[in-house]
This record gives structure tokens, C-alpha cells and sequence, in this order.
């Protein structure tokens, strides 16, 4: 504190000729203390987040009939999901600039192989903004011969809402959307679904 | 060898802060004042530390050391020289090592200045705090966010580079200082406000030492955040240049906080109240730079900002948890004790001005801060997934941003203690004239619309009532009427002006237009002859720049689509025809090739005005400089309105802790009623 | 105040009315479609791209989603109907606004009462502090003042 100017004079007691001293107020504990406890409920919130890009998003898509998907495909014909009813069908949003997407390839084309013979399921990828050019020469480099539909325009992936590739969606031979995988599918991964959902179907006495 | 010297530099200054705290807390505890100087040397010890550290880092980055992780990750022979420099930014621990480096410079310059008052325990408590915070940025670098790891590269290996978008523009070389400079300048008067909650000082001198760090922390983040939207217009290839993103909304806050405390700092000065509020705003404010950096960090909230995750993340949310506890705990226990006693006599005074701006400030930041961790709550709570993006920002924010541009010509003119309605009207007619004139010129130039109106009317009144005050002032005092507190703070308000009136019209009435172009195509877009010329590939060492010329009335630009790499990562760089009427923005979003017969996608946007976000920002930056600018020096006890003049004598009251100032300056011009 | 200034207050108030009464009314001429598109599309967020619009990005699902607008725009269709198809495909994130009923009307509904009880509080402030007794000096305060003040009122040439 500042020396007081006339060391003489006595400072004069704060309490003597002011009027009374207001009783101490608990604004400050109090407002601390609210706001400790909203910090408490914050800090707990931050701390139980995962990153966001590891987040799935539920696809409301599960469950309902499969979006629309027809269009031209890479060899030149035409696709439409529609003629596949009575099939499973592995729908696989990718693109040839995509890490995950070219790790994934050989798996599809395994799962591709086997059920092409069987005939009980039908693997489809839609190009997600690419060019064809690039997917001719990553499929006649790589191999894979099922259906590759062009969606230019962006329409199917936005019908499916895709954002980013890798996608798959298992879509079962009713045309009802029962799945979707976000990242890189494996064969296995894929077999292991269609047999829980058949299984959880055939329980449920349900088609 | 890069590495190794590198590592020691991080290792000496977490050796030298953790050794200060300690030497520093027995100091205190122990009453053995003398010691705190001591810490002192500690201090000097983690900048060197620091500043072994980045230089170890840049010679790697410059000769691209691939045996250091952080180059092998983040460098690259094709990155062109000036960027390598930045690249010590363009990452998260790289980052870091920016952030101790300022944060070493900032203390040895706090122990510089306080070198004479070293046994006082409020200097040691504050310079512990601040090694606190140094502490825990050094150990982040020691420990989860390790640089300097070292990597054996296989021959021939040459590192990705940087984030192609950090690449584009040389802006990127100076906007993340900036930001660091502000954001870390904060721990400075933070420290203080601990060290006078914990010595329970808080009615003398400290808040005026520590005016001018606040000033200047504050004026480098306002730049900071301004570059950062320049940039982010110049190189995101979106045609704007603030999106309320989580990382910009973030880094606003503590601004928020920041412009609060300046304007309440003067309650505080001038009447001696509000100390504990204002010392609250100060924790605020380095609290919530904390929480930039974790909601930067940490990956919690994505963003087009975001560095790399990692468990960075549970280091830095328990730091902030650690402050806000301390400072809550603090401020809990000796909060009510320490209260001013007086009043503010009328809601229509300064005083009553500057409690509204708090209020007002206060409240933006709420809404901020509540738009951006509303999805993670909602998240936490009950599962559902919404997103809060631009509209609900903009919405919530204009109120208050009308409000204070009204304030902001109001409160100028206010006497302290009180008003008399007949005063007010008095000294704001001719500003009141100003901004009519304002709208008046909007309507002529064919703006409409009842909010830019708004924005254009208000903003020429607070600009009338600034240059009322600069004006008046210089009358008086010749050139010292546009430095100082008062008068710098004016330009700054018109800066601030400058850029509300610019926000206002570039988003009220800008128009945009996605074109596709053959070569030799023409459109119109707002009244500007848009041609596409064709094509141009120029190669470079780190990109491959597939370019349209495109000609604005006249004039060709060449906006731009980078490759970087194998063909993999494509950038939009856009080509700005910029002039003080109106910007004309060219992004170009789809290349001329084979596929599409060499037709271009290019979206067109054109805004008013935007050239004056920038200006703005500059004269803000001006008025910052001459508002730090020391006043005249006055005896304590002379009354305000005494016009300045050197005492006969020596000052009469001796000061507090040798200091050889006198105490209070003050600069404000004498108002003399007209 | 004297008469000329209150005629100039008065003369400002009609030419400012008046400029905004223009202003207000001549809102610009009515929407296209475009600027419909646009303006809906400023509401939507990218699903890709973090935080940015469909207006403002690039990514292909932002240019599906435009198209999707537009489209639907041509067919008739209200704003509402194609937030409403847009959520339905992609969840509620996709709106960048939340509705302003159920848990996502708390991020419009806090401010204003942040708001109202910031006022609240400053008001009781104010109150308080009004029925604060104003501090009246004593003689020995006087006293006391005078003698600080002594060597500055005697440099200015005054008694002290």
C-alpha cells in the first residue's frame, strides 16, 4: 500500500466515521462456484469424445428400400439395382485415388469370385469422383470384373448419402438397406453380415 | 545431430522451468524473497533451451535432415525455400516448438522489465505462473508431441511436405506467428492476476505494468485473426473469408475476452473498480487460449483446421481443466474479500458504457463458445448428431454486433460519473449528421435492406464520434492528440468501423455465379465482363499448376488448380481481382481436359468492400501501436482535469516498490464543455 | 437546447426516415431460382468437408447435393419439403442450423436467456449500489486530503 503522506496523523480507522460496513457478500464464491460446475460437466464432455473422424454415422438409409441406382457402366451397358431383386447386392461407393479403396479391391474381387459362382450375391461399386479412365486402367491393371456404374453428376452417392469413399452398403435381395461400412470391407466381413442378418431373419420367422 | 541438439534444447528448458518453479515456490513459501531472482536465471535458461530447440528444427527443415521425424513427416526437397521456413508451424509439434519459443520470449522480456522488483513476492508469483505454463508446453514436447524423434530414411526418400493448402500462399509464413504472439502474450497478465489473487494485491500497480502486454498480446491476435481470414480468403477457394469454424470460432473467443478486459481496464484505472471481475476476465481469457488449443488439437471438433490427432488431446483438456480450477479456486476464496468498494453512480456515464460493452462482449462470447460445443454436448447427452454452422452464428451475432456499433459512438462522448441527456445531444449531433449522411449514401448507391442499413448509418456515427474525439484532442495537444489510451483507441474503433461496414456489404450484397466456359466464352456477372481465355500449365518444384487466364474487364487473372505429388491431391488456388469498390473472386473448379472438350468450370463471386476488411485490420493495428504509445507523466494526487505540467517537486507519494514511475499517467485531453 | 439545434435534430430525423423507408422497400427485386438454390444450399452442410456449406464446397457430394436442389427446385418444391429429403438421406447433422424444436432449440433459447439474466444481474447491480449510503467525509478526512494535496495546490500558486 502507498505510505500515507503525513507519517503525524494517525490513518483513520475504516470503521469509525463511515457508515456501516455492508455484511460480506458470497457473489464471488457463489459465481465461482456455479461456474465450476458447468466447467466440470464441459471438461467431461470433452474428455468422453472420440475424434470425429473416426465417428460412424448411423445411415438412416438401414432398413429402408435401397435408393435408386442405375447408369451406365464402365464396359459400356447399362446397371439398374432393380434387376437384382432376389440377389444380395454389395453396393461399393470407390474411387482410384483412394488409399483404402485399392487395399479393399482384392477383397471384393475374392468376394466377387466366389458368389458370381454361386449366383446368390452381386457386387456393384459406383465411381465416386473420378474419372473413368483412371478405373478402366485400375481394373485392367488389378482385375475384377463386375459392374461399374458412372455416377458423374454425383446423384447416386448423394441419394445414398455417401461423403467419402470407401462406403459399402449390403442391401438384401428384398431391396432393403441392412448395412453399411464405412472404411475398407473385407470378404470375410462381408460373408459374416450376410450370414448374421439371415440368421437373425430366419428367427424372426420374418422373409 | 539436428535431432540430438534439438531434443537437448527441449530437454534444457523443461529442466530449467520445472527447476524455476521449484526454486520459485520455496522462495515463497519459505519467504526468501531473495531467491526469486534466481528464478531469473532459470527464466533465461528455458529460452535458451527454446530457442536451441527451433533453431535445431529450421537447420533440419532448411537442409531437409530426413533423420528427424518431424522433417521426414512434414518436409520435403520440393517445397521452395520460404516455406520450409513455416514449415516449422504447419504441424502440431512443430507447432509447439513456435509456442515455447514466444511463450520463453515473452517471460525473459516480463524478467527484463521487472528486474528491479524481483524480491517482490507479487513478481515471483507471477513469474512462477508463467514457468507453470512453460512447464507444461516443454514436457508436451518432451513427451506426446516429440519433434525431434529420430528416423532412419531409406535412400532416395524424400518427405510428402507440408499440407498442400499451407503451401499456396506466403501469408501462411506470417499468420500463425501473429496468432502465437497474441495468443501466447496472454500468459503475461494472466500470471499477474493469479499473483495478485494469490498475494491478495489487487488494488495497486499491477494492472498498470501490465496494460501495455495486454495491449500489445491483443494487437497481435487482432492481426493474427485478420490474416487468418485473408488468408483463408486467398487460398480456401471459397470466396469468403470467415466461416465460423470451430478453430476460428476458438481462437475468437480469447479476442472477445481480451477486447472486454482493454475497455473495463479503465473502470479499473480510473475509478479503482471491478478489480475482480477484470481479473476474471484475464483468467477467462488465458483459459479459453488453452481451450483453442486442445479443440485445435485434439480432433474433437473436425475441422478444415484440424491438426493431426494424437493424445495431445488428454494432455491439454487436463491443463485446462488444472487452470479453470485454479483460477475458479482462486477467485472463490478471495474474490469477495478483494472487492472494490464504490459505485457506478449512473448507467449513463463512461462507467455504465464500458459495463454494457462487457455485457454485450461477454455475451458474444457465450454465443460463440455455445454454437461451437453445442454438437459435442448434445453428442454426450442423448446421441443425436446436429451440426451448428454459419447461419446460426451470423443470426445470433448481428444483434450484438449493431448494438455495439451504437455503443461504440455513444461511449466516447460520455463524461465519467454521470450524463445529462442535453450533453449527449450536444456533442453528437455532428456525429449523429454522419451517419445519416451514411445512409443517405448507401440508398443513393442503391443498397438496401434494413440490417446493412443498419450496419452503414451506425458505423458512420461511431466513426463521426471517434473523429470528434481525435479531432478535438488534436486541436488541443497538437500531435499528441492522436496517441495515448484514449486517442489510439479511437483509431482503433475506426478501424473497427471500417471493417463492420465491409462485412456488412460483402455479405449483404454479394452475388455468385458458377460458370462453364469454352475457350473464348463470355459472361456477365454483376456488371463484369468475365472471358476465359485458355489454358496455361506451369510446372513447379513442389506443384503443377493447371491455370485458366480469364480476363475481368479487361484485365487477365489465373485462378488455378495445384497437383501436388503424384497426381493425387488437388488444390484450388484462386485469382482475386480485387479494388476498393468491390472484389471480383475466381475459383476454378473443374480443369480444362480431354473429358470435357477443354470447357472450364469457374464460380464467380463478386462482394463490395472487401478490400476494407484488410484496411481495417491495419488501422486497427495503427491505432493499437499509438494507443501504447506512454503518455505524459502527471503527480498522482494532481485532479484529472488538470492540464499537465511537470510538478515543481518531487512526486508526493513515494512509489510502491522502487519503481522509479510515478504511478498513473494519464492522457486523456480535457473535455471542456462547448 | 437552443431552437437551430433541435431543428437540426429534427431535419436529420426526417432525411434519415426517409432514406430508410427507401432502402427497406427496395429489397432488390424478387428471388430467382438461383438464388434460391444458393441460399438453401448455404444452409446445408457439406458432409464431407467439416463445417463448410454445399454452397461453399467442393466435394463431389456437395456438387450431388446442389444438383439434388436444384432439381427438386425446378419440380416445385418447397424449402422445407427438401430439408426435409435431405434429412431423411443423410440425418439431422446435415442441417447446419439446428430446428428450433426438441434439444437442438436449447442453442437458440440459452443466449437470449444468458441474456436476459445478464440484464438481470447488471440491474441489481445498479440497485444495490443506488441504495449504497454515498460516503460522506468527515473533518479529519478533509484534513487529511488537504494535507496531501498541500505541496501541489501551493506549486499552483494557491493557499493551501
Amino acid at each position: 500500500m502507498t505510505a500515507p503522506v503525513a507519517p503525524e496523523s494517525v490513518p483513520p480507522d475504516p470503521g469509525d466515521d463511515v457508515a456501516e460496513a455492508p455484511p460480506r457478500r458470497r457473489t464471488g464464491l457463489i459465481v465461482s462456484a456455479v461456474v465450476a460446475v458447468l466447467a466440470i460437466g464441459f471438461v467431461a464432455v470433452l474428455a468422453t469424445r472420440e475424434p470425429a473422424t473416426d465417428r460412424r454415422r448411423d445411415s438412416p438409409l438401414i432398413g429402408r428400400v435401397v435408393p435408386p441406382l442405375a447408369g451406365e457402366t464402365l464396359a459400356g451397358g447399362n446397371f439398374d439395382i432393380d434387376d437384382q431383386r432376389g440377389r444380395w447386392v454389395v453396393v461399393n461407393f470407390f474411387a482410384t485415388w483412394c488409399v483404402p479403396c485399392r487395399i479393399e479391391h482384392p477383397e471384393l474381387d475374392a468376394f466377387n469370385q466366389a458368389h458370381a459362382r454361386a449366383g446368390d450375391a452381386v457386387l456393384v461399386s459406383v465411381l465416386f469422383d473420378d474419372d473413368p479412365a483412371s478405373a478402366r486402367e485400375f481394373f485392367d491393371g488389378n482385375g475384377g470384373d463386375w459392374p461399374v456404374v458412372l455416377d458423374g453428376d454425383g446423384l447416386i452417392a448423394s441419394a445414398f448419402g455417401t461423403p467419402k469413399v470407401p462406403e459399402s452398403y449390403l442391401v438384401t435381395p428384398n431391396g432393403r438397406v441392412a448395412a453399411k461400412f464405412t472404411g475398407g470391407v473385407t470378404r470375410d466381413g462381408v460373408d459374416r453380415a450376410i450370414d448374421q442378418i439371415e440368421q437373425a431373419a430366419a428367427e424372426r420367422g420374418a422373409p | 545431430m539436428n535431432a540430438a541438439l534439438g531434443q537437448g534444447g527441449v530437454i534444457l528448458g523443461v529442466a530449467a522451468s520445472l527447476g524455476g518453479v521449484a526454486t520459485l515456490a520455496v522462495a515463497l513459501r519459505q519467504r526468501r524473497l531473495h531467491l526469486i531472482a534466481v528464478g531469473r536465471s532459470y527464466a533465461l535458461l528455458a529460452l535458451l533451451g527454446a530457442v536451441v530447440a527451433v533453431v535445431a528444427m529450421e537447420r533440419a527443415l532448411i537442409t531437409r535432415d530426413f533423420t528427424v521425424q518431424y522433417v521426414a513427416d512434414t518436409g520435403s526437397h520440393k517445397t521452395p525455400a520460404l516455406y520450409n521456413v513455416a514449415t516449422l508451424w504447419a504441424a502440431l509439434e512443430g507447432s509447439l516448438l513456435l509456442w515455447v519459443l514466444v511463450l520463453t520470449g515473452y517471460i525473459a522480456l516480463v524478467v527484463h522489465k521487472f528486474r528491479r522488483r524481483l524480491s517482490d513476492p507479487l513478481v515471483g508469483w507471477a513469474l512462477l505462473t508463467m514457468l507453470v505454463v512453460s512447464s507444461f508446453f516443454f514436457l508436451l514436447l518432451l513427451f506426446p508431441a516429440n519433434p525431434f524423434h529420430t528416423f532412419d530414411p531409406p535412400p532416395g526418400f524424400d518427405g510428402p511436405g507440408p499440407n498442400p493448402l499451407l503451401q499456396n500462399h506466403p501469408l501462411m509464413a506470417f499468420h500463425p506467428p501473429m496468432l502465437y504472439l497474441g495468443i501466447v502474450g496472454f500468459t503475461v497478465p494472466f500470471a499477474f492476476a493469479v499473483a495478485a489473487l494469490a498475494t491478495g494485491r489487487v488494488g495497486e500497480g499491477w494492472l498498470l505494468e501490465t496494460r501495455r502486454w495486454t495491449l500489445f498480446a491483443w494487437g497481435f491476435l487482432t492481426v493474427g485473426i485478420v490474416l487468418g481470414a485473408w488468408w483463408s480468403y486467398e487460398v480456401l477457394n471459397w470466396g469468403g473469408y470467415w466461416g465460423w469454424d470451430p478453430v476460428e470460432n476458438a481462437v475468437l473467443l480469447p479476442w472477445l475476452t481480451g477486447t472486454a478486459y482493454l475497455h473495463s481496464a479503465m473502470v479499473q484505472e480510473r475509478r479503482g473498480m471491478l478489480r475482480v471481475w477484470n481479473l476474471s476476465l484475464l483468467c477467462a481469457t488465458f483459459s479459453l487460449t488453452i481451450l483453442a488449443t486442445f479443440l485445435t488439437r485434439s480432433g474433437v471438433i473436425a475441422s478444415v483446421h484440424s491438426f493431426t490427432e494424437s493424445d495431445i488431446g488428454v494432455w491439454l483438456l487436463s491443463f485446462f481443466g488444472l487452470i479453470v480450477a485454479v483460477t475458479l479456486g482462486l477467485i472463490g476464496w478471495r474474490g469477495d474479500r478483494l472487492r472494490a468498494p464504490g459505485r457506478i453512480d449512473s448507467p449513463l456515464s463512461r462507467e455504465g458504457a464500458f459495463l454494457a460493452n462487457n455485457v454485450l462482449f461477454a455475451g458474444f462470447a457465450f454465443v460463440v463458445l455455445l454454437g461451437t460445443v453445442f454438437p459435442l454436448i448434445v453428442e454426450a447427452v442423448n446421441g443425436d448428431q446436429l451440426s451448428v454452422g454459419a447461419p446460426y452464428f451470423e443470426r445470433m451475432t448481428m444483434p450484438i454486433g449493431i448494438t455495439l456499433l451504437f455503443l461504440m459512438a455513444v461511449a466516447p462522448v460520455l463524461p465519467w460519473r454521470k450524463a445529462s441527456g442535453e450533453l449527449l445531444a450536444q456533442r453528437l449531433f455532428w456525429p449523429a449528421w454522419v451517419g445519416t449522411a451514411a445512409v443517405v449514401a448507401a440508398v443513393l448507391l442503391g443498397a438496401h435492406g434494413l440490417a446493412p442499413l443498419l450496419a452503414f448509418g451506425l458505423g458512420g456515427f461511431a466513426a463521426g464520434s471517434a473523429l470528434r474525439q481525435v479531432v478535438l484532442a488534436s486541436r488541443r495537444q497538437g500531435w499528441r492528440g492522436v496517441v495515448g489510451r484514449t486517442n489510439g483507441g479511437m483509431i482503433v474503433h475506426l478501424g473497427v468501423v471500417l471493417i463492420a461496414v465491409a462485412l456488412a456489404a460483402s455479405s449483404s450484397y454479394d452475388t455468385e455465379r458458377e460458370l462453364t466456359l469454352d475457350v473464348d466464352d463470355s459472361a456477365t456477372v454483376a456488371g463484369h465482363e468475365i472471358t476465359y481465355l485458355g489454358p496455361r500449365t506451369v510446372e513447379q518444384s513442389n506443384k503443377t499448376s493447371i491455370r485458366a487466364r480469364v480476363s475481368v474487364d479487361g484485365h487477365v487473372y489465373e485462378p488455378a488448380i495445384n497437383r501436388f505429388g503424384e497426381g493425387e491431391t488437388a488444390v484450388g488456388t484462386p485469382a482475386v481481382a480485387t479494388s476498393p469498390a468491390r472484389d471480383v473472386y475466381l475459383a476454378l473448379l473443374q480443369v480444362p481436359d480431354d473429358d470435357n472438350a477443354g470447357r472450364i468450370v469457374l464460380r464467380v463471386v463478386v462482394q463490395p468492400l472487401v478490400l476494407w476488411l484488410w484496411i481495417g485490420g491495419a488501422v486497427m493495428l495503427v491505432g493499437t501501436v499509438l494507443a501504447a504509445f506512454p503518455g505524459r507523466r502527471r503527480s498522482p494526487t494532481a485532479p484529472v482535469s488538470e492540464p499537465p505540467r511537470r510538478a515543481a517537486g518531487a512526486p508526493i507519494l513515494a512509489p510502491a516498490n522502487g519503481d522509479d514511475r510515478a504511478g498513473r499517467t494519464d492522457d486523456e485531453p480535457v473535455e471542456v464543455p462547448t | 437546447m437552443t431552437r437551430t439545434r433541435l431543428l437540426g435534430w429534427l431535419a436529420m430525423a426526417a432525411v434519415l426516415v426517409a432514406a430508410l423507408a427507401i432502402g427497406v422497400a427496395d429489397d432488390g427485386g424478387p428471388r430467382t431460382p438461383e438464388e434460391r438454390a444458393r441460399s438453401l444450399a448455404e444452409t446445408v452442410a457439406c458432409p464431407a468437408c467439416d463445417g463448410q456449406s454445399v454452397a461453399e464446397s467442393d466435394a463431389a457430394a456437395s456438387r450431388g447435393i446442389r444438383t439434388l436442389i436444384a432439381e427438386r427446385i425446378d419440380q416445385g418444391a418447397s424449402d422445407d419439403a427438401i430439408r426435409d429429403e435431405l434429412v431423411a438421406t443423410w440425418g439431422e447433422s446435415i442441417l447446419l442450423t439446428p430446428d428450433s424444436s426438441g434439444v437442438g432449440g436449447l442453442v437458440w433459447v440459452l443466449p437470449v436467456v444468458a441474456l436476459v439474466l445478464a440484464l438481470a444481474g447488471v440491474g441489481y447491480v445498479f440497485w444495490r449500489w443506488r441504495g449504497m449510503a454515498a460516503v460522506h467525509a468527515s473533518d479529519a478526512d478533509r484534513e487529511l486530503v488537504d494535507q496531501a494535496l498541500a505541496p501541489s495546490t501551493r506549486a499552483r500558486g494557491e493557499d493551501p
